[in-house]
């Protein structure tokens, strides 16, 4: 039986597949996926950064599409930025 | 905080949370040092780190492995950094534990993940054997 943490974890699997087998490729998300999955998961990282922009900034191999471990560089940033706001709340 | 998180806020605050609850106990209230880390690695990753977990060397390998700065303590940049490469090594187990077939599988990857606290809705059938999903090629199919 996994841990929370763990549990977390794979839970940010179930997240990016939720969108990546919309169509295509089973482990890419297009950019209308992205703009979905960033409306539905993380609205409040919109603000700054439309989903154009963040396309671009994930796609780092330019191959017109977000994969698996560019995903992560979102759930990362995202992340990060969650844990400065705990601290300012 | 938002009255309804997605699954995505609710993993990102889980982990925030379980980070917190050992950075707290000892020293800088808000970085992980050797024996927190070590606590940690224990107490909520035994699945996922069930070599490492009983290997003091070990840990302290992927301590020194995550502390770019070189200051022997985590902070939670450092420590997002563990948790991406688990995420890739869970999904990468989860495709070596695939049945095999056409589509998009996945098999019981480090362990099954009953319910845990950001369960999507699609998984809430309870019992059921490991965590399986399948994937044709539209649509999204869970089942535990």
């Amino acid at each position: 039986m996994l841990t929370d943490l763990e549990s977390a974890i794979n839970s940010l699997i179930e997240v990016f597949h939720k969108y990546s087998l919309e169509k295509g490729n089973y482990h890419a998300i297009y950019a209308d996926d992205l703009k979905r999955l960033l409306e539905t998961e993380c609205p409040k990282y919109m603000k700054k950064k439309d989903a154009e922009t963040w396309f671009k900034e994930l796609d780092i191999n330019k191959d017109g599409a977000v994969n698996f471990e560019e995903f992560l560089i979102l759930v990362i940033k995202v992340g990060v930025e969650a844990h400065e706001d705990i601290h300012k709340e | 905080m938002a009255d309804q998180m997605s699954q995505m806020e609710c993993s990102i605050e889980t982990i925030i949370n379980i980070f917190h609850q050992y950075s707290v106990r000892l020293g800088n209230r808000d970085t992980l040092n050797q024996k927190e880390f070590k606590q940690l690695v224990k107490k909520e990753l035994p699945n996922f780190l069930k070599k490492q977990k009983r290997d003091e060397k070990a840990i302290n390998h992927i301590l020194e492995d995550l502390d770019t700065n070189v200051d022997k303590q985590l902070s939670f940049e450092e420590f997002s950094m563990l948790v991406a490469k688990l995420t890739v090594a869970s999904h990468e187990e989860m495709h070596k534990t695939a049945p095999p077939g056409d589509g998009h599988h996945h098999g019981p990857g480090f362990g099954s993940s009953s319910s845990g606290p950001c369960a999507g809705q699609e998984s809430q059938t309870p019992g059921g054997h490991g965590h399986g999903h399948s994937h044709g090629g539209h649509g999204h199919g869970h089942s535990h």
